[in-house]
């Protein structure tokens, strides 16, 4: 053996890492190439080296070798190259044991803000997403979007090669033909380039921007997003004079008026403000805050608030425009004034300070604009509402998807850079996209999917997920929160800083590139800062500051009004389950039924039961939806509350190149949607006697005069008095812990986090549209909505149902081989293995929480990735039932850290999947034979009851009674 | 054997003793093999692929697999009911219908049979529900009345094959002597037990008949309770009912009747049994089934009457089932089962083969469309009104309805060609009786 020659492991792993260094390697050979490479062998296993021939017992050497330097390659590494995880517990990892799972905190991009998540890896897989309680916009809660980011990541229908023309090309022959493009364009300084891209709040993206813009000051770029703020932008510039974001404190609110959108799903804020929201209810010595919820289809603030207030789009200026001038801004309009106006104003001069009002982004730029008036006049600028800067600022030269069209029509894009988005499918329908871009002479497309971008521009490269590369973002009250890869990359890929950065001359290390960013801001003391920020997710004190405001509030007249068209509303909103559509391919997703209309698997014209009544349409027929010339057909779906004389349609749907999952689901509400008013448009309907069957989890919204949600006044209890039952079974005493849960239906906002985050964490099978519409949904835990009242403007109550853990459990007895068992804690336990399907538990459960495994849920195109599942949790086979089991493998994993410690268990040690990832905390699980827990606090509440309570099953699920003052309908 | 009158003997022996046995029989074979051919494709396509190619769902765990189970079981209890009850009574009917009645309970048994154990979705497992001294130590669950139904239809089965058994052996012993091949002989030989037909086997022979027949008394209540146990034990408002075992033994047992009514009457007219099955029983079978088609008209007005007691979420899980969108169901349930047969107080009727074919079948489907609306339409009513689904049967659960039909046609078919379908040793003790008189 030669001497001397040092194991340099670091070297290894930085040629592994380095740009030249192929990412996956098939064969020692092809490392080998690398002198740190051959060094590294000659070290460790010199014959290799001096063999002239192979023989099988080298061969076998050098299998293990490539088999090591694999190893090396994919784990830890928190010093190699850009692509290794950088953990967040670094100062713990030398403790890494393998089989424990890891968690790393991040950020998550939703329409370019930040939410911050942690990330649990299990041996360098990902397998579930949590919320990071540090960071502002989710403090440990998760949206639903978040959550299934899981399934994305391992969406087998990324893409995973750069192709041109639809041709796959290696990594190497794409950067050969890049290079003479891109130093042809330093030579022009960018001349004939136009990058297009959705708005961002990565510091490091317009950092990155900044420089590619010297580099290149001839180029234009083009911001776009489906979901944008225009309207916002355009407000605020008018009324400020600069574009602000505001940033609303709910805990501080009386009064929170919301116009349209609804902030507690499609903010970018909206975590943190349905938590607050709660946080505000909660607070004992204040009473409670007053909800009021304008707007024309029922949302999830509406279905919250105190007092909804249906109302047509085109009536929202007057309507504005009169709360204005009751509360001493500008002058009321001609028309008649809507009944609730005055109240409104009353109450909202009341509150004075402490109210909020707050317009959607659909809203026209002059309801914004009245709404700062407002606001500014009620004086919550600086108690309730905070101005910052934009979030996602926009430069002053940086066009918009029209521009671009416009430039393409004119012939003046010779370079079209398409960074990410999906914007031929998402262009409003006037603009069609594809056939300019095809036009364009060359034309590059970043994307995850060979998407419906990807096909028409003539290369694509692929992007990484995420939770595989580096980035910062903000969060919607500025704080910035790092962006930390959790995983190998699954697919080779670059990311849009990655991409930036070899346009900018800055080479493609993400990590180098966002380190860059914040070296120049931090200076000195970079390497601690930047250590304890990946550790903690979030760049500590990076909130974005207060900026005074210059008043100049009656300008709401200079805004373009409204011109009224005949005809009937159309409005156009984001999917809750897939959003803009970038989610069309996430199969949780699609299976998720939406919070109030619980459709799965696709989408619908929303309408109000008035406007089904006029037109003579039911749930399901088809209507041919002509706005400006363009027509779709879509199913209607009646929505109680929605306001007559509009529909609305949510995007994200019918789309053609989403992948294996997404193809074909729905329809395509941007075929109709107009660049000049892309959210709320006029349109006309016809009903054409067809009929699109829709698929929707709960048929039935009446609460048919049963006590199944129960509400009281503040104060009141929920149960009445009720005589005790007997029962012909003794008694089982519980020793030891008693676990039990209780879920608030006060606190329930219905946004579905629960149900995502339980499907993630148990491994629950996707079961496809037809399962579905046979009934064979798995969701462990639903969501049961029930309205309540004038199906014009009804009451909307959410109640989360996952098992009871009944303490006389009906489903135990009458299974014939004692599959289903109480265990010494009281968990009604499910035992797969016993199991023999005879499907009579389900039969007995009043709850119906059962799912039974009608088919092999786990070998359909539906099933998500191996690699995605939770190895604590068993995959259920086909012919087993299977249910809510209150998370029992974190109460194992708690017990056994406990014991470890040779401590008792905590109160608040084990929390269940669904309570983990709630905004509002509205589910709290813990010890009932512990007094103190927070679990016990709650069932001593006179608003804690049983569901079904008289049928004596003794549930350790209770709830708490939702509290409602008297509630009015306006 | 004896020298009694050779007459009887010979014409029933002659059935299963000779070579050729017509076309019609080959036809009626070849179209229930087709079924039975059916049923198998529709097993195996469940055991591989599961339950979900069924129309089941979450509520709806149950469709036609427990819907025909509980038909199934219905005839056979009702016809092994009639059988023991001839038995012990000495009734002059037992003669003719007694081996009908008991061919019908053994395959109705089999039939039903099948769908508890390929109804699971682990069938293959289906053993666990047996009490064996299993390594792991984990016993059935007593309490569960499926492990009761368990136990219910393997007695039941038992029971049936041995009544049904026991009184084949002399007969078998005929067979034995008159057959003309020898491996018929041989096969016939080995089942009748070495009967020689002395006094003593007789004796001990009748004691055993009528101690079986006992048997079957008892257990066919039993029976029919543990079905409806079934039902009556879980929570499912429209289910939960104390009455519901006097349903099923009810209903059952007008259609074990209807059931046995049909076959002799087919047997009459298709064998030229006419002699044997004479229009005397006919006529009393017809006055039975009226009579158990009352009984059941009179269960369906308590079933009305116990829910309005009940009140609450019984009383509308009753009415919706009545009245809901499977209130179809129950109507045809209604004029099926209890209408129809009002035919019967006419005697012209009872006596006519068409009509007895037609008030057969009418009360099999009338009763099959009752287990179909207690089942299904039962379970439209829950206590949260979230859960709301509708349940409508697959292609496979279809087939595999009328693959169980199509077996029972054929083992019907094989009996009648193969064994003395009316009992040899019983018509010629009648006979003797008759002359020595």
């Amino acid at each position: 053996m030669r001497k001397g020659a040092p194991f340099d492991l670091d070297a290894v792993r930085t040629h592994l890492a380095t740009e030249e260094g192929a990412r996956l390697w098939r064969s020692l050979e092809e490392l080998s190439d690398a002198p740190e490479v051959r060094r590294y062998i000659e070290a460790e296993f010199p014959d290799i080296v001096q063999a002239a021939s192979i023989d099988r017992r080298t061969l076998l050497r050098l299998m293990s070798a490539s088999l090591a330097l694999g190893g090396l390659a994919a784990c830890n590494g928190s010093e190699a190259g850009k692509n290794a995880p950088l953990l967040s517990q670094s100062r713990n990892m030398p403790g890494y044991t393998p089989g424990v799972p890891l968690t790393v905190a991040t950020s998550m991009p939703l329409n370019g803000y930040g939410r911050g998540v942690l990330v649990r890896t299990q041996e360098g897989r990902p397998i579930k997403v949590e919320g990071n309680p540090l960071h502002p916009a989710s403090l440990g809660a998760t949206d639903v979007f978040a959550q299934a980011e899981i399934l994305s990541l391992y969406d087998p229908d990324r893409s995973d090669t750069p192709l041109q023309n639809g041709a796959p090309r290696s990594w190497e022959e794409l950067t050969n033909f890049i290079r003479p493009v891109r130093n042809e364009l330093v030579v022009g300084e960018g001349r004939g380039l136009h990058i297009l891209m959705p708005p961002t709040s990565s510091p490091t993206l317009h950092r990155l921007m900044a420089q590619a813009r010297q580099l290149f000051p001839f180029a234009q770029w083009h911001l776009f997003s489906p979901v944008d703020d225009d309207n916002r932008r355009i407000a605020a510039t008018a009324v400020f004079g600069r574009d602000l974001d505001f940033v609303y404190d709910l805990t501080q609110a009386d009064i929170i008026v919301t116009l349209g959108g609804d902030l507690f799903a499609e903010e970018p804020g909206h975590l943190r403000y349905a938590a607050d929201y709660q946080t505000r209810r909660r607070m004992q010595d204040r009473p409670l805050p007053g909800l009021y919820a304008v707007e024309a289809r029922l949302s999830l603030v509406g279905a919250r608030a105190d007092q909804r207030i249906p109302l047509r789009p085109r009536d929202f200026e007057d309507f504005v425009q009169v709360l204005a001038a009751a509360l001493g801004v500008g002058s009321a309009p001609s028309s008649a004034p809507h009944p609730s106006v005055s109240k409104l104003a009353d109450e909202l001069r009341r509150a004075g300070a402490r109210s909020i009002v707050v317009a959607g982004r659909e809203q026209p730029a002059r309801v914004h604009a009245l709404v700062h008036a407002i606001n500014a006049r009620l004086g919550a600028f600086g108690t309730t509402i905070r101005a910052i800067d934009p979030v996602r600022p926009v430069s002053a030269d940086t066009g918009t998807l029209v521009d671009l069209a416009e430039a393409i029509e004119s012939g003046g894009v010779s370079r079209l850079v398409v960074l990410g988005g999906n914007p031929v499918y998402t262009a409003p329908a006037d603009i069609d996209l594809a056939s300019l871009v095809r036009r364009v002479p060359l034309s590059l497309h970043l994307g995850q999917h060979r998407d419906e971008t990807a096909v028409v521009c003539q290369w694509h490269i692929p992007e990484l997920h995420p939770l595989e590369s580096w980035g910062d973002l903000r969060a919607f009250d500025g704080t910035v929160g790092l962006r930390q890869p959790v995983a190998m990359p699954l697919k080779p890929g670059l990311s849009q800083e990655e991409f930036l950065g070899l346009l900018a001359g800055q080479g493609p290390d993400g990590r180098a590139l966002v380190q860059a960013t914040w070296h120049e801001a931090w200076g000195e003391g970079f390497e601690e800062r930047w250590a304890r920020s990946l550790e903690g997710g979030v760049i500590e004190g990076s909130a974005s500051p207060l900026v005074a405001l210059t008043d100049r509030f009656d300008v709401a007249a200079e805004l373009e009004a409204r011109t009224n068209s005949a005809g009937i509303d159309v409005v156009f909103a984001p999917d809750p389950s897939v959003w803009d559509g970038s989610y069309a391919n996430n199969g949780w997703l699609q299976e998720l039924p939406k919070p109030l209309t619980k459709l799965v698997w696709g989408n619908a014209a929303l309408i109000a039961p008035e406007t089904a009544a006029i037109f003579g349409l039911s749930s399901g027929d088809a209507i041919d939806l002509t706005v400006e010339g363009r027509a779709i057909r879509a199913p209607v779906w009646i929505l109680p509350g929605h306001a007559p004389g509009a529909v609305t349609l949510t995007l994200g749907y019918g789309r053609q190149r989403a992948g294996r999952i997404g193809n074909g689901i729905g329809f395509d509400a941007y075929a109709v949607r107009p660049s000049r008013q892309p959210w709320i448009a006029s349109g006309e309907i016809r009903k054409p006697g067809e009929r699109i069957p829709l698929i929707s989890t709960q048929q039935h919204h009446s609460l048919q005069g049963r006590d199944i949600v129960r509400v009281v006044a503040p104060g009141q209890s929920a149960v009445g008095e009720s005589p005790e039952h007997s029962s012909l079974y003794p008694e089982w005493p519980y020793e030891g812990h008693a676990w039990g849960m209780a879920i608030d239906l006060d606190a329930c906002i219905g946004c579905n986090a629960c149900v995502i985050a339980c499907q993630a964490e148990n491994n629950i099978a996707v079961v496809g549209p037809e399962e579905v519409a046979k009934g064979r949904e798995m969701h462990w835990l639903r969501v049961d909505r029930y309205h309540a009242g004038d199906p014009a403007n009804p009451g909307t109550y959410f109640q989360p149902v996952p098992c009871m853990h009944c303490e006389k459990a009906p489903c135990e007895v009458v299974c014939p081989v004692n599959a289903t068992v109480h265990s010494s804690e009281g968990l009604n336990d499910m035992v797969y293995n016993r199991c023999i399907g005879t499907r009579t538990c389900s039969n007995n459960c009043p709850y119906k929480v059962r799912r039974f495994n009608f088919l092999d849920y786990q070998g359909t195109d539906y099933t998500a990735s191996p690699d995605a599942m939770n190895p604590q949790v068993t995959v259920r086979d086909r012919g087993v039932m299977e249910k809510c089991t209150y998370c029992v493998q974190r109460i194992g994993a708690a017990r056994a850290d406990a014991r470890v410690e040779d401590r008792p268990l905590r109160d608040g040690e084990v929390t269940t999947a669904c309570q983990q990832s709630c905004p509002t905390q509205a589910i709290v699980f813990g010890d009932v034979n512990d007094p103190g827990s927070a679990v016990s606090r709650l069932k001593q509440s006179p608003r804690n009851y049983a569901l079904l309570g008289n049928l004596n099953t003794k549930p350790r699920t209770t709830y708490l009674a939702r509290v409602e003052p008297s509630r009015e309908n306006g | 054997m004896s020298s009694e009158p050779q007459a009887v003997t010979s014409t029933v022996a002659e059935v299963p003793l000779s070579r050729r046995f017509g076309l019609i029989w080959w036809i009626a074979l070849v179209v229930s093999g087709a079924f039975v051919l059916l049923l198998g494709y529709t097993l195996v396509s469940v055991t591989i692929l599961g339950v979900g190619v069924w129309g089941v769902n979450i509520p709806f765990v149950w469709g036609f697999d427990l819907i025909n189970y509980a038909w199934w079981i219905g005839i056979a209890n009702g016809a092994s009911l009639f059988a023991a009850i001839l038995v012990l009574r000495r009734h002059d009917l037992r003669t003719s219908v007694n081996r009908f009645a008991e061919g019908v309970a053994l395959f109705a048994v089999i039939c039903a049979g099948i769908f508890p154990i390929f109804h699971l979705g682990r069938p293959w497992l289906f053993y666990w529900t047996f009490p064996y001294p299993a390594t792991f130590q984990v016993w059935p669950q007593f309490r569960s009345t499926l492990t009761w139904d368990f136990w219910a239809i393997s007695t039941h089965a038992i029971v049936t094959s041995l009544l049904w058994y026991v009184g084949l052996i002399p007969d078998l012993a005929t067979l034995r002597d008159r057959a003309r091949s020898k491996t018929a002989k041989r096969l016939y030989g080995v089942f009748a037990l070495g009967w020689r037909g002395s006094v003593r086997h007789w004796a001990y022979h009748q004691r055993a008949y009528r101690l079986v027949a006992i048997l079957v008394l008892p257990l066919i209540l039993i029976m029919q309770s543990t079905v409806a146990f079934e039902f009556a034990v879980t929570l499912v408002p429209d289910w939960h009912e104390t009455r519901q075992p006097l349903h099923f033994v009810a209903t059952g047992l007008a259609q074990g009747l209807s059931i046995v009514l049909l076959v002799a009457v087919l047997l009459r007219w298709g064998l030229r049994l006419g002699h044997y099955i004479d229009e005397e029983d006919v006529d009393l079978l017809g006055k039975l089934v009226l009579a158990s088609a009352l009984v059941s008209g009179y269960l369906y007005l308590d079933e009305i009457a116990s829910a309005l007691l009940a009140g609450g979420l019984a009383q509308d899980a009753t009415f919706k089932r009545i009245t809901g969108d499977y209130a179809g169901l129950y109507w045809t349930a209604i004029v099926y089962s209890i209408l129809i047969p009002q035919l019967f107080w006419l005697k012209a009727a009872r006596q006519s083969t068409i009509a007895g074919i037609f008030v057969g079948v009418s009360i099999g489907t009338g009763i099959w469309f009752d287990r179909y609306s207690i089942i299904v339409g039962g379970l439209q009513t829950d206590y949260l009104p979230s859960i709301s689904r509708t349940y409508s049967p697959t292609l496979p659960e279809t087939g595999l309805f009328l693959g169980t039909v199509g077996l029972f046609a054929a083992l019907l078919l094989l009996f009648v060609r193969f064994l003395p379908v009316v009992s040899m040793f019983e018509i010629r003790h009648d006979e003797h009786e008759e002359n020595s008189s």
